[in-house]
């Protein structure tokens, strides 16, 4: 571990990954990657297009093995085990890592069945009344309860953008996940729908560790604790957030900063 | 320095007459369409009138009131003992003859069908009590007299008809015993049941073989099959498949089914089995087609939740397939309804005068009655052809009625 990493280890970290190589086909995306993700605290990814900030964050669930091409190398572990290893179930795993998306998409169902199908698949509620709990302490969490407690049967696709991506998170809660990632969860929201998740995850936090993919650098300054800058395949800088906003140690963090590419 | 642009005059007549071509290329192109939209529906009016006009006469037939004088017969039956033998050894077909010689006239011959003993049987049968009396029987005209009834006969049968119509006793009615009855040599005997029946069983046997394989192929090689020189092969040889013409289908049927596994002629299990190929690839094609524009957001949300593989496929990417795979289906079995050429290579051609009891009796299907009846050279069977012609359209209308509001039923609204 280099001086740097050292620094920023962490104490009991929820996921961490070693030495992460990505490859699409004979692309590599992602070029030795290690990072530790703590519980208590929001990571956010940053970086220009094309960067490998999202890639990485997929690492993180599996969800790069439904890529034919993607092959993942080096080690990243959850509580401490290897989730590449042939022991590792994935269908637990992404229940206890969940991930929200760029793109809102809730299922074409009601909301009500938005909510309750994960818990559903994994065996999580005791009947009905058990499930209408869940559903509704699930769409409290994701701010949602209060605009469509009386529309629960109608369609998710129904519901404004941002009130599905809340739908979205609040599915993704309802499995009880550890950790929660999101990829851009904002870049098809406007404004106010955008402040809205930006202040969910401030009330998410320290329930579940998160880490989030953005565009964004004002949105990484204002949700995240820590800060990852990714350019070309690499982890440049790493830090807590406001030491890599305001006092960059890398050039290309300075640069990609201060907007001059990205 | 290239020379400065002058500003566009969009008021210029060169601007105007760009406009007026354009909105004349765009009115071209709307009655092109319109003519062509046109077009078909005449073609499709001129063929449901012509065959409405043929058909539905085919669907009724002239009956003669024979008022029979039993006590004065020549029938020697005990009204007290009347058993199929007895009747069998009456000689109806005889007696028939001379009552209708004595009520009708020399020509009562070409004026009955030669069925119309039957009539009269069955009415002893149901009722032996008549034997003692006199009964209004109305048994079945011949082709002739039916003709001439109905439309336009020979000259003497026109005669003919205008003599028993004064008497009062012809009557043309809806003919039941055409929707009941299965084929025979007599066209105003012959029915569609068994032809119907027939083609109920083939098209049970080839959905419920082609649906489930064709699904899950589709399913395969869009979910799970990595892609592969072997899935570019197999992708291959399933559009190949789709085109090959359907007398193919029929041979392949022929010696696989019959030749090498034995199994029974003529039967509606081969017959389905060798449409279900030709259906196959047809569904496979639809159904990755409709699987491929399930969004890739769908799988990742259910993924994303820890859904397997298997819930994914079965509880997000079927249903929402569905409809389309549902629309390539109807086209598969549609096609296959209408199917001749693969039928008459396993034997579905035979003359089979009682509907199949199950998938493995003798059968024919509606098509097959059509093209059987259509080359038969009593006068009679042409408005039956045309009879049995709606009655493959009714099916097939049923059935596209029935795949149309299952598609909405299943569509979902984004």
């Amino acid at each position: 571990m280099t001086e740097e990493q050292t620094k920023l280890a962490i104490e009991n970290p929820k996921m961490s990954a070693r030495d992460v190589k990505v490859f699409y086909g004979d692309k590599q995306a992602i070029k030795g990657v290690s990072i530790d993700v703590g519980m208590d605290h929001v990571t956010a990814f940053i970086g220009p297009s094309g960067c490998g900030k999202s890639t990485f964050l997929r690492t993180l669930n599996r969800m790069n093995d439904t890529v034919a091409s993607a092959r993942v190398e080096g080690e990243i572990t959850l509580d401490g085990e290897n989730i590449y290893a042939a022991s590792m179930d994935v269908v637990q795993l992404r229940a206890r890592v969940g991930m929200v998306f760029q793109k809102p998409n809730p299922f074409p169902k009601s909301i009500y069945e938005n909510i309750a199908y994960g818990p559903r698949i994994h065996g999580l509620a005791a009947g009905k009344a058990d499930m209408d709990v869940i559903v509704e302490k699930s769409l409290r969490r994701a701010g949602l309860w209060e605009e469509v407690k009386d529309r629960l049967t109608e369609s998710g696709t129904a519901l404004s953008g941002g009130q599905q991506q809340r739908l979205c998170i609040g599915r993704a809660i309802a499995v009880e996940p550890e950790v929660i990632l999101m990829d851009e969860p904002c870049s098809a929201l406007d404004p106010i729908a955008t402040a809205k998740i930006e202040e969910l995850i401030h009330e998410l936090r320290g329930r579940y560790a998160i880490v989030i993919v953005t565009h964004n650098m004002q949105q990484a300054a204002r949700v995240s604790q820590r800060t990852a800058f990714f350019h070309l395949g690499d982890l440049v800088e790493y830090g807590v957030t406001s030491d890599i906003f305001t006092n960059p140690r890398q050039e290309r963090t300075k640069d990609y900063i201060t907007g001059r590419y990205g | 320095m290239s020379a400065t642009r002058t500003p566009t005059d969009w008021k210029s007549d060169i601007m105007q007459k760009r406009i007026a071509g354009r909105y004349a290329a765009e009115r071209r192109f709307k009655f092109a369409g319109l003519f062509a939209v046109v077009l078909s529906a005449s073609f499709l009016a001129f063929l449901l009138f012509t065959m409405m006009g043929n058909g539905l006469r085919g669907f009724t037939r002239t009956e003669i009131a024979l008022k029979i004088d039993f006590p004065a017969s020549p029938l020697l039956l005990d009204p007290a003992a009347i058993t199929d033998e007895s009747l069998n050894q009456a000689n109806l077909p005889m007696v028939t003859d001379t009552v209708a010689k004595k009520l009708l006239g020399a020509d009562a011959d070409a004026l009955l069908s030669p069925t119309a003993w039957i009539s009269i049987r069955d009415a002893i049968k149901a009722d032996p009590k008549i034997l003692s009396r006199t009964e209004t029987i109305s048994v079945p005209a011949s082709t002739g007299l039916d003709l001439a009834a109905k439309s336009n006969g020979s000259p003497e049968m026109e005669a003919a008809a205008a003599r028993l119509k004064q008497q009062g006793v012809l009557s043309t009615g809806f003919n039941f015993s055409f929707l009941t009855a299965s084929d025979g040599t007599d066209p105003t005997q012959v029915g569609i049941w068994g032809a119907f029946k027939g083609s109920l069983l083939t098209m049970i046997v080839t959905l419920l073989l082609s649906f489930p394989i064709g699904v899950a192929t589709a399913l395969y090689l869009e979910e799970y099959a990595r892609k592969s020189w072997w899935t570019d092969i197999i992708e291959v040889s399933i559009n190949n498949l789709a085109a090959v013409p359907s007398i193919i289908f029929g041979l392949l049927g022929l010696s696989i089914f019959l030749n090498l596994a034995h199994l029974p002629r003529s039967a509606a299990l081969v017959g389905g089995m060798t449409l279900a190929l030709m259906t196959m690839p047809v569904i496979v094609i639809a159904g990755r087609n409709a699987i491929k524009s399930v969004p890739p957001s769908i799988r990742d949300a259910a993924l994303g939740i820890g859904a397997s593989p298997v819930q994914v496929v079965f509880q997000h990417v079927l249903p929402l397939a569905l409809p389309g795979i549902l629309t390539g289906t109807i086209i598969g079995m549609a096609r296959a309804l209408g199917e001749t050429a693969p039928l008459l290579m396993i034997g579905m051609r035979a003359f089979i005068a009682t509907p199949p009891g199950g998938i493995t009796d003798p059968a024919t299907v509606l098509p097959v009655q059509i093209f059987l009846w259509s080359d038969e050279v009593s006068k009679g069977f042409v408005e039956k052809t045309s009879a049995a012609i709606i009655v493959l359209l009714a099916f097939l209308l049923a059935m596209n009625g029935l795949a149309i509001y299952l598609r909405n039923k299943f569509e979902t609204r984004w």
